[in-house]
């Protein structure tokens, strides 16, 4: 075991510009701020953009090695953070601070899954980003314009499954999809073997995919990381 | 944000390196006893006399050491996960003995045992330090049950010298705050 390995880098705060700024879906946009130059981060980790008293966590998507600090941001209605981001003019400065998380790949024997649900697939399209492949990504969105980072991600991923639990319309996304929830398509079609795990979104999904694996996939690992 | 995932509702619990495991197993009761000594600290410094900054700063920075050492426990032996764990410091173990021998030479010698008590920041350190020696032994239970190789180069070796040393600073810590607010201690008549 080697007990010099680094730990965490700590959290420091920096001030970052807002460079570019796109849309990603009704509800969903992607925002690029720039690298501060003394910080650095692993894919999975996440930074907070601090805003009056408060703040708000994002995984960073891109490859670390980018020096680009891109963000996937879901738009809340009457949110304190989102909203700003969403309108602010480009060049507007923001503290940051961060890296934050211990939500990262470990290479094991076992399979990977990747289970992420709307914008919690940002860390895994880092990860994908940063050369991880051959893993099984789960994906379940709403909507098929949800499935934020498809064609960056499905070309490493040994398999890519997008969850939809409100189809509509007759695009390609849709067609090639599950309709359901990711635990009924990891209840279905999941071969019953020992996995690593990692669940990145919201609460409820990481409940019910644990409590799956306690009762299907004994021995699997499972790492989490909560999006709200 | 709500606080709760619910996925321990059923028993388990995840480890940092991931494994599943139900919470009554000896790794979660080692590191909720370091969990419940770390709160017990929190108390004796709620407790404290004024003036007892010193003390103060050295008590939340064992805190912060022992949120470290819960996490070393947290966490399978020999797995990935280690990699992001901070190591204890030996030198951290110093800086307690550097601490009892401060204190050691402002209170009176003892002639007898004493009876817990006194200032109530005296009385909650004898708490702390009857916590951290079960903290200490469930750490050793947990390294002989899962036959843990522990030689001075791993953490947890640090980990149990840690330990020993923190009672007998909180030992020293209560008596030190009893004599800095003019209480002597109560001395056991046999």
């Amino acid at each position: 075991m080697n007990i010099t390995a680094p730990p965490m880098e700590e959290a420091k705060s920096y001030t970052a510009r807002m460079t570019a700024r796109r849309r990603l879906s009704a509800h969903t946009f992607e925002i690029t701020m720039e690298y501060p130059d003394s910080f650095r981060f692993v894919a999975g980790h996440s930074i907070r953009i601090h805003y009056q008293d408060t703040y708000r966590h994002y995984s960073m998507v891109n490859d670390p090695d980018s020096r680009q600090l891109v963000l996937c941001v879901r738009l809340v209605q009457n949110g304190l953070l989102s909203p700003v981001l969403a309108d602010c003019n480009m060049g507007t400065s923001f503290t940051i601070s961060g890296p934050y998380g211990y939500f990262r790949f470990n290479p094991s024997p076992r399979h990977p899954v990747f289970v992420a649900s709307g914008t919690g697939i940002a860390p895994f399209a880092s990860m994908a980003h940063a050369g991880v492949e051959g893993f099984t990504l789960i994906h379940g969105v709403r909507y098929g314009e949800e499935l934020y980072y498809r064609n960056q991600i499905e070309s490493a991923a040994k398999a890519y499954v997008p969850c939809i639990t409100q189809p509509s319309g007759h695009d390609s996304a849709i067609r090639e999809s599950f309709h359901g929830r990711v635990t009924d398509y990891i209840s279905r079609y999941l071969s019953p073997a020992s996995y690593d795990f990692y669940l990145c979104g919201r609460r409820e999904m990481l409940r019910d995919v644990t409590h799956l694996v306690d009762d299907r996939f004994p021995g699997s690992l499972v790492y989490t990381e909560i999006f709200f | 944000m709500k606080l709760y995932t619910g996925t321990g509702d059923r028993g388990k619990t995840s480890l940092f390196s991931g494994e599943r495991v139900k919470k009554s197993i000896d790794r979660i009761e080692a590191y909720g006893e370091v969990d419940e000594l770390n709160s017990v600290i929190g108390a004796v410094i709620s407790f404290l006399p004024a003036g007892s900054r010193d003390v103060k700063r050295e008590l939340l920075l064992i805190q912060s050491h022992l949120l470290h050492v819960g996490a070393w426990l947290a966490t399978t032996d020999g797995s990935h996960a280690q990699q992001q764990l901070k190591t204890l410091d030996p030198g951290e173990i110093v800086n307690v003995e550097t601490a009892i021998d401060r204190m050691q030479g402002r209170v009176p010698k003892l002639s007898n045992f004493i009876l817990p008590g006194g200032h109530p920041s005296a009385a909650m350190a004898h708490v702390a330090r009857t916590v951290c020696r079960r903290a200490e032994r469930r750490v050793i239970t947990l390294i002989h049950q899962e036959k843990l190789q522990v030689g001075d180069d791993h953490p947890n070796a640090h980990i149990i010298t840690f330990l020993n040393r923190l009672s007998d600073y909180l030992f020293i810590l209560a008596r030190y705050l009893n004599h800095s607010e003019s209480i002597d201690d109560a001395l056991w008549s046999g």
